[in-house]
């Protein structure tokens, strides 16, 4: 069961104190059931402590370790090496920081910059409708839960985003997007109007080319694209 | 020479919250939705709250729905209290216990999007250690939120906060606490990203870093849960509560520690040494592969000490095997795909073909900052220390004894960060308008010591030494001389870590410095742990010693321990509250030293 890959890692570096960006490259010895993080740890211990990355749950579950892998937005928490030689067929990897924000140090990214977008989006209930009794919960049905559960699995790794074809600067972003369509969805929101103007403002889902590469790359497996296509279509605009 | 560092900027608010998870936001969104122009800041050393440990939890969160006819607030009261091997304190298992559906319902109406039955009402669910009727059986006690709980505590208490105006610092760190007198008025804080020191001065601080499971080789906490808050609180003078208290899960999968569920073996998992020898026969001849978490977890380790472990060649990790290869598919696809999942992403196995690798993985640390009922910390002579606050799993104000029970910490979180909250609230109205005046002692220092390191040896190298160590040593099992073999070995470490050079000087988004920095957090943290295992000489919770293997009642205490100088630990007891057994009433004698026994 004990097997060796070799693999380079062809990382992409910035120094901000100089101001410097370059690619460098690391030969590492990995055997078969390390993820990429691991790796990143690896040459930190053994190869060069200066390389700087990020993660936090190395679950796939907070969105903290995206990166581009051979171009392909990733959680690099997830990525196990023998997949990656599998999927990419390949030994030698271009890991290289998301493009959707400014890049702080070598593969970590100011994530705070991309948030705005998800921020203006209003990620939670602006105004709540009472509930029916008081001290109580709302009641949902399971099936009415299930039209928007999908999308409130979202952890805002930003790989949507990274790979989406329409314009960053003028569209506010998949990931965005979804956050807002949750509260559309949510029978809990009484706010609709507001959210309904960003959706629909020059920003918002019509920028969409629904060309679904944002439903792709997402490692939780939401389709996103579905999600916008439904506010595309008109569905929560009260006059379209 | 000395590299000049200086102070950049300093901020004034009312309420700086050091941790931003679930705990610090239930506790921000308290004090902002009654007293909405307070200036509140939070720290977070992820880049952005979402990415706190809260978000990973799971299972749910127990409480008790008044709707419910046959569960009772007294039998989660009961459960907590022998769950937690009679070391909880009664008046906070009382407290929490009855707080627990309001803070449910606080979750709901803001947004939380938990599962639901055909009514609509919220779904429940079973977890170890919560029966009804005192034991008599499984109590459907656990709100949930399908497999991500925490997420969505983590979304709806940030969104809350977030709304009502809380400020973020994300990625920076708290580096030391500020004290005026004796009075605690901020931090000294290092922002990564940019780099530079932040003086933060408050009219009060919450602590509410999380956990420190990266004491440990095999964990399920985060990669930044480096107990940051207990080593803070160690360096200005302040004790821990029962450090020796650190629970493991029997099953982590080998290497990156995540939980893979009880119900593994629920279903009719196997447990296998390196022989593919069934062993749990010879610990549990009975229960088997199902005695508790702690039973199974102390049976694995001491087949991988007796040398019938198989060692994982990728993470040098010494295991055993799940077998579950016996078990029909109708099992694998219906029972258990999540878990199954979890082998094929992280281990790339088939579990229905294939041995699948485990080790007990740290996973939760009951000991913590000692607080009062109201969240406020408290000194060596137990008293509040004026204007500090600690809430989360950084804290104890003892809900969870020596074991805590499954879905008994994010009740903690939001019912003690409502409390902070209110508590907090309450001294803002007394304090004066303007935070006083302090000025760090050791951040700066320490910091160019790190920059000035001039030693050969690595991080890396040091904290993976550490982590080996702690749990070989100080962790699944312990003995005397185990546990001083590692307290001497991590002089040792600490004297190595000091030497560190580190490869870039830089401050900016330096992650070398910052791990050097979280180094001494995590020697401190070992330190009091070992320190306080070693004078525990008994076995108690999830406490287990080889050479006291009983719960003795000479130990019906907690422990204190603090550590100002490395090494230097000192020792020292505190009550078990028991109130709710000495009121008397009925079922008061549920509440007395009783067994626990499954
Ligand atoms: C896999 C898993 C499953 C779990 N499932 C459950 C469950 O089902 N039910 C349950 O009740 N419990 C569960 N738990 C336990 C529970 O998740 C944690 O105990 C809880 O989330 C801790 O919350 P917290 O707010 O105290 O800390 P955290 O969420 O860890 O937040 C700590 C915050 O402090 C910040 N911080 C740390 N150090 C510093 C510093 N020096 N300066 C500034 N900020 C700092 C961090 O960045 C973070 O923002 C689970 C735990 C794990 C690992
Ligand atoms: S479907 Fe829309 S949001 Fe998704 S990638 Fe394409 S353009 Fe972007
Ligand atoms: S929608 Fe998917 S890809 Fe996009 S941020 Fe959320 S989890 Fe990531
Ligand atoms: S580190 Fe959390 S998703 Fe990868």
């Amino acid at each position: 069961m004990e097997k060796i890959y070799k693999i380079t890692l062809r990382i992409h570096r910035y120094d901000p104190d100089i101001e410097r960006s370059w690619i460098q490259e690391y030969r590492v010895d990995a055997g078969r059931i390390l993820r990429f993080v691991d790796l990143f740890r690896k040459i930190n211990d053994e190869q060069d402590p200066s390389l700087t990355w990020n993660s936090s749950c190395e679950h796939g579950q907070c969105g903290s370790c995206a990166v581009r892998i051979n171009g392909k937005p990733m959680l690099s928490c997830e990525l196990l090496v023998e997949n990656a030689v599998a999927y990419f067929n390949t030994t030698l990897f271009d890991i290289e920081p998301l493009t959707i924000a400014p890049v702080v140090r070598d593969l970590v990214v100011d994530i705070e910059k991309a948030y705005e977008k998800v921020n203006r989006a209003k990620p939670y209930i602006i105004a709540p409708k009472p509930a029916a009794e008081k001290a109580a919960e709302y009641c949902i049905t399971p099936q009415e839960l299930e039209k928007y559960v999908a999308a409130t699995r979202c952890i805002n790794c930003f790989c949507c985003a990274e790979a989406c074809i329409s314009s960053p600067k003028a569209f506010l972003g998949p990931n965005a997007l979804l956050a807002s369509i949750v509260r559309v969805m949510d029978p809990r929101e009484q706010e609709k109007t507001d959210r309904l103007a960003l959706l629909y403002s020059d920003q918002g889902v019509r920028r969409c080319h629904t060309s679904k590469a944002c439903s792709f790359v997402c490692p939780k497996e939401i389709d996103v694209a579905y999600f916008i296509a439904l506010a595309k279509s008109g569905r929560f605009d009260p006059n379209p | 020479m000395n590299r000049a560092l200086q102070t950049s900027a300093t901020l004034l608010c009312d309420l700086l919250i050091i941790g931003a998870g679930g705990a610090g936001m239930r506790c921000a969104a308290e004090v902002l939705g009654k007293r909405p122009n307070s200036r509140v800041i939070a720290l977070t050393k992820v880049p952005h709250p979402q990415k706190s440990h809260t978000s990973t939890a799971q299972g749910g969160l127990a409480s008790v729905d008044p709707a419910d006819p046959a569960d009772k607030i007294i039998y989660h009261m009961f459960d907590t209290w022998k769950g937690s091997d009679c070391m909880a304190d009664q008046n906070v298992v009382k407290k929490i216990c009855e707080a627990a559906w309001e803070q449910v319902i606080w979750l709901e109406n803001r947004g939380m999007h938990f599962s639901r039955n055909q009514d609509g009402k919220l779904s429940k669910r079973t977890f170890g250690g919560h029966t009804l009727n005192f034991g008599e059986r499984s109590a459907f006690r656990a709100v949930f939120e399908a497999d991500r709980t925490g997420k969505g505590i983590m979304d709806t208490a940030w969104g809350e906060s977030m709304k009502q105006g809380v400020s973020f610092l994300n990625q920076s760190i708290a580096a030391e606490l500020l004290f005026s007198d004796d009075q605690c008025v901020g931090a000294m804080v290092f922002l990564q990203k940019e780099g530079k020191f932040a003086r933060i001065l408050s009219r009060a601080t919450v602590l509410a870093t999380g956990g420190s499971g990266q004491v440990f080789k095999v964990t399920t906490n985060c990669r930044q849960n480096t107990g940051d808050g207990l080593a803070i609180a160690l360096q200005a003078g302040l004790p821990i509560l029962d450090p020796e208290a650190v629970q493991f899960h029997p099953t982590g999968i080998v290497g990156p520690g995540i939980l893979a569920s009880e119900t593994l073996r629920s279903v009719g998992g196997i447990l296998r040494n390196k022989d593919l020898e069934p062993f749990m026969e010879h610990y549990a001849p009975k229960m088997k592969d199902l005695a508790p978490r702690d039973l199974v977890s102390r049976a694995i380790e001491t087949e991988i000490r007796q040398g019938r472990g198989v060692l994982n060649p990728d993470h040098h990790i010494e295991h055993v095997w799940i077998d579950l290869r016996h078990l029909s598919q109708k099992v694998h696809e219906e029972q258990i795909p999540e878990v199954s999942g979890f082998f094929k992403q992280y281990v790339n196995l088939d579990a229905r073909t294939e041995l699948c690798p485990v080790r007990p993985s740290n996973h939760y640390h009951m000991g913590g900052i000692p607080t009062n009922l109201s969240g406020q910390v408290l000194n060596s002579s137990q008293n509040p220390v004026p204007g500090l606050y600690a809430v989360g799993e950084c804290a104890a104000a003892s809900f969870h004894g020596f074991n805590r029970l499954g879905t008994n910490s994010i009740l903690e979180l939001i019912t003690m960060g409502k409390f902070v909250g209110e508590s907090v609230l309450e001294f803002l109205k007394e304090a004066p308008q303007k935070p006083a005046e302090a000025s760090a002692v050791k951040t700066f220092s320490r910091f160019s010591e790190y920059l000035e390191g001039r030693g050969t040896d690595s991080i890396g190298q040091i904290r993976d030494a550490l982590r080996t160590l702690m749990t070989a040593n100080v962790g699944v099992f312990r003995t005397e001389s185990g546990i001083s073999e590692a307290i001497g070995a991590l002089k040792e470490l600490n004297e190595r870590a000091q030497k560190v050079s580190l490869s870039n000087k830089s401050l900016a988004m330096n992650q070398e410095l910052m791990q050097r920095w979280e180094m001494d957090a995590l020697l401190a943290v070992s330190m009091v742990i070992a320190r306080a295992a070693l004078a525990r000489k008994e076995s108690r919770g999830a406490h287990f010693r080889e050479d006291f293997p009983e719960r003795r009642d000479e130990f019906n205490h907690h422990t204190l321990a603090s550590m100002t100088v490395f090494g230097d630990v000192a020792l020292a007891r505190r009550t078990v509250d028991m109130s709710v057994f000495n009121a008397g009433g009925a079922h008061h004698e549920n509440f007395n030293l009783i067994e626990r026994k499954y």
